[in-house]
């Protein structure tokens, strides 16, 4: 069965996205978010409102916390939808979504995370499922760049400049392999218009240099880690000059989502959303929950700002992953 | 995003520093400079420079609006060094243009001009400058003399002076002259308007002659313009006591860090019945506020507006709503205007009077300029050459460029924050004016705390769940949720420190935590596609204010108090005499220029990242 986690706009979701940077890791967005965004379906289909009394549901601010108390949570089915062997956790009511102003007023960027122990052969359908989503989120017809983000490519300042040192190993041309493979997908979507420019996350200039010779496209962007973000290598940015490739900054991790995170995410204990069973017996409690074994598929973020304003108007996530019973 | 400068004119040989009376010739070389608007390179973006009350002040706009773009914000600190040196070029060898709110010996006894004139004068009727201090343009010496008859006495500033081992206590203003008899308002000197353990200054000039640093922004529509409006307000004290930067009045050091209280008194024009030392009789209220102060109501059609904030004991002009509303004004911004109509105008030109032309909003702006808020609601010209616009005012100008373009880029940042997560600063607006005073305590942005609101986030909108039935909000549009219910108002803020507020409060086990304006910023930087460079200049700028609020590093108040207490003629009394100024006004033309990198000059206020890394 299919599992699909949206986290609706997040801009509106206050605190959930802020994170502490000290303390917290880079994916907290995605988490807190997709978090609120449970407990706000779980909050609107429960036919009883919130008991204590100062819990206004402006308390929810601080996440899950203050609510958790006071709250009984309703049966999952109440707030998610299942159509076609699909789980829409939380349910997406797709008349509301869209933009407020005329497509040509934004800047869509979306990016693709392609997710760690997932095969490769499938990152062409996961690549079509997730701008679908998008484009539906969205209730447009095409998104203007496209950063495609794959496991296990992280930049890394100290590498770069000078010497061969993650050399082309055999296991390293693998990649590249599956890399290309996955980028004929996101050129054939360029050639129909359905996106106007694709990007790299976190390649450095070696990577660059074994990539481009494949491409038919050529990226347009590379993003790097704003914690890397002052000290780039001039080698990369040289060479990046050159093959007219802009570098952005980005503050996400490339495993976004791992599976222990998303069990605990969907899990019954009091921080998750109840849709779970805690083991394949049912639990003491007698609560119900689905039985089997998650596994993160990808990840897809979305941005729309108003290009004149420099306004995020929407921003938002899909998390897709696999129950297998 | 528009510089104010002070011109001095340095006396190498006897080590002197007086301010240049030279503004109109500065000016019109300027204006002559045909080489300068030639060059193509200029054409567009030329900077503007106009004249300002003080005649010792120049102003400069940029040439043409600033865009939103992350390339334009990296413009702004080389077309701030680019305003400067234009203005230097076109002011004689022995002048500078500083960045400094105020000249530390303004009014002090003997020579502070060049050329000197003695002190007093029939429009002023100051007994410590001479009329010739303000702008010679018939405007600008009618304003001065036209708030003090409407005051019926002079403008009366006190600003308490900074009590150090030697300064003699009580402190009785050494410089006060109660001897005078040329003008009746020599009298006032006599009637108590020296204030004991203060600095009195008795001009216009004490205040108008003070540079800022002002940010004017282009609003999307009139909504968008009424919520930066009321958004940007309760920022604008912490703006102020983070951006301090006049510790110095007249000749001694001051025990207050900025210049707001000190403008405000300088064109107080409140006659005695409005301010309340008199039954009221011919007036028609009292006013509890300066026609320049802080914002005094908030103006924004948005739900999270509630009553409890505005202030029930706002003056109004209920005639002049009444009218507006009738005009099909709503109640908010006709309650804005109308209080702005409680004050009189105080220059009016007598050919405007002859006909009224309904075309042209003169006699509107006439008002509205003379209403010195601390964020000003901009309507659209008569001929709509622009929108509708916020400026935000509260900020003092830095030394160098970079910190200005700093605060400048920081406040610009917020407001695409405020708009992007829709974020709510609402506190009681009599709590912004709380604020506003606290902020002049000498290092509040250290040691005092502010009313700010806890949790800035909108609350999520409890979506028509799944059963279909939609239609319930329009796309894009979430948040049509009633407001409802509230928690107490008194719940909703808290005092909190400067540092609390820009970087954020610790998180204490599950409870709210303020995230911090940089915070904010920075994950919105994070939603936008900024490429590496650019990220990098502006992490230079985040990290000044980050540091400045944590108090890693200095304020420029801190630094000048600082140099002046190091200084080796200074005698622990308060005072601050030619010498000191001189050195003093010297190191911070070499801050400007060297911005801390000259020996450590003004490291302490700017670290090591003024540098440009691509210097």
């Amino acid at each position: 069965m299919k599992l699909i986690l949206s986290t609706s706009n997040v801009m509106s979701g206050g605190s959930s996205i802020i994170r502490h940077p000290a303390v917290e890791k880079s994916n907290t967005e995605l988490v807190n978010s997709l978090r609120t965004n449970f407990l706000t379906a779980q909050q609107s289909s429960s036919p009883t409102p919130l008991t204590a009394g100062s819990s206004s549901p402006s308390s929810t601010y601080n996440g899950i916390a203050t609510a958790k108390a006071t709250f009984q949570r309703p049966h999952f089915r109440t707030w998610i939808r299942e159509q076609e062997d699909t789980l829409y956790i939380p349910a997406i009511d797709w008349s509301l979504c869209g933009l407020a102003e005329e497509r040509s007023q934004y800047d869509i960027t979306v990016k693709l995370f392609y997710l760690p122990n997932v095969p490769p052969s499938r990152h062409s359908r996961h690549t079509i499922e997730a701008i679908e989503l998008v484009l539906k989120e969205l209730r447009t017809k095409s998104i203007d760049l496209l950063i495609a983000s794959f496991p296990d490519v992280a930049f890394d300042a100290d590498d770069e400049g000078g010497e061969e040192c993650d050399a082309s190993s055999g296991e390293d041309s693998q990649d590249t392999g599956d890399i290309v493979t996955a980028w004929r997908t996101l050129e054939t979507l360029h050639a129909n218009g359905t996106i106007a420019q694709l990007g790299l996350s976190e390649f450095g200039s070696q990577r660059l240099a074994r990539f481009l010779p494949h491409a038919k496209v050529r990226p347009s962007v590379d993003q790097i880690n704003v914690r890397d973000c002052c000290v780039v290598p001039k080698p990369l940015i040289v060479y990046a000059k050159r093959e007219g490739i802009e570098l952005l900054t980005h503050n996400d991790c490339t495993n976004i989502l791992p599976t222990g995170t998303l069990r605990e995410l969907l899990g019954s204990d009091e921080k998750g959303a109840g849709v779970l069973a805690e083991s394949r017996e049912v639990s003491a409690t007698g609560r119900e929950g689905l039985i089997g074994e998650v596994e993160p598929q990808f990840v897809v973020k979305y941005t729309a700002v108003v290009k004149e304003r420099g306004v995020v108007e929407n921003k938002g996530y899909f998390a897709v992953a696999e129950l297998k019973g | 995003m528009c510089v104010e400068y002070l011109v001095v004119a340095y006396d190498d040989k006897n080590r002197r520093v007086n301010l240049s009376l030279r503004q109109t010739d500065i000016l019109s070389t300027l204006a002559k400079d045909d080489e300068l608007k030639r060059n193509p390179r200029n054409a567009e973006q030329l900077p503007v420079f106009h004249p300002e009350f003080g005649r010792f002040m120049l102003e400069a706009t940029p040439g043409k609006p600033w865009g939103i773009g992350f390339k334009d914000l990296l413009d702004v600190e080389p077309n701030m060094r680019w305003r400067r040196r234009i203005a230097k070029d076109h002011m004689a060898p022995n002048e500078f243009p500083i960045t400094l709110t105020t000249f530390p010996r303004l009014g002090t006894k003997g020579v502070f001009t060049d050329p000197y004139y003695p002190p007093t004068g029939d429009k002023l009727r100051s007994q410590f400058v001479p009329d010739e201090v303000a702008n010679p343009h018939i405007r600008f010496p009618t304003l001065a003399a036209n708030i003090r008859s409407r005051r019926g006495r002079k403008v009366e500033i006190n600003v308490p002076i900074y009590r150090d081992e030697n300064t003699p206590w009580p402190f009785r203003d050494p410089t006060v002259d109660y001897d005078l008899h040329r003008y009746p308002e020599d009298d006032d000197v006599r009637n108590g308007a020296v204030k004991k353990n203060c600095i009195y200054m008795d001009a216009m000039v004490f205040g108008m002659g003070s540079c800022c640093l002002q940010i004017t922004f282009q609003a999307k529509n009139i909504t968008e313009g009424r919520t930066l409006y009321d958004q940007l307000s309760p920022l604008g004290p912490v703006m102020l006591a983070l951006t301090a930067a006049t510790p110095l009045y007249k000749g001694f050091v001051a025990d207050s860090d900025v210049r707001w209280n000190q403008i405000s008194a300088a064109v107080d024009d409140r006659t005695t019945e409005e301010l309340g030392e008199r039954p009221l009789k011919n007036d028609r209220w009292r006013i509890p506020k300066s026609r320049y102060a802080s914002n005094s109501t908030y103006i924004a059609e948005d739900p999270r507006l509630r009553k409890e904030y505005l202030d029930p004991n706002l003056i109004i002009d209920r005639d002049i709503k009444q009218k507006l509303l009738n005009g099909g004004m709503d109640d908010l911004l006709a309650t804005h205007f109308a209080h702005l109509f409680i004050r009189d105008p105080l220059v009016v030109f007598s050919e405007d009077l002859r006909q009224l032309d309904l075309e042209k909003t003169d006699h509107f702006e006439n008002l509205q300029s003379t209403n010195w808020q601390h964020i000003r609601f901009k309507p659209p010209p008569h001929d709509e050459s622009t929108g509708w616009r916020v400026e935000f005012r509260p900020m003092e100008i830095q030394m160098t460029d970079f910190e200005n373009t700093a605060f400048s880029i920081f406040i610009v940042l917020i407001t695409r924050a405020i708009l992007s997560f829709d974020l709510n600063f609402y506190i009681p607006i009599t709590k912004v004016t709380e604020n506003m005073d606290i902020a002049h305590v000498r290092d509040a942005v250290l040691t005092q705390k502010f009313y700010f609101r806890k949790n800035p986030f909108p609350s999520r909108p409890l979506r028509a769940f799944a059963s279909g039935a939609s239609g319930a909000s329009s796309p894009g549009q979430g948040s049509s949720r009633p407001p409802s219910p509230f928690s107490p108002v008194g719940d909703e803020y808290e005092l909190m420190s400067i540092d609390e507020i820009i970087n954020g409060q610790q998180k204490v086990g599950d409870g709210t935590s303020f995230p911090g304006l940089i915070p904010l910023v920075e994950n919105y930087l994070n939603s936008m596609n900024v490429d590496v460079e650019t990220r990098c200049e502006l992490a230079r700028y985040l990290s000044l204010i980050r540091k400045r609020a944590s108090g890693k590093l200095w304020t420029g108040a801190k630094w000048i108090r600082d140099f002046v207490r190091e200084h080796p003629e200074y005698k622990r009394d308060s005072v601050v005499g030619d010498r000191i100024c001189y050195d003093l006004i010297k190191a911070v033309e070499q801050i400007t220029k060297g911005e801390g990198r000259d020996e450590g000059l003004g490291e302490q206020m700017l670290g090591l990242i003024a540098v440009r890394s691509s210097d």
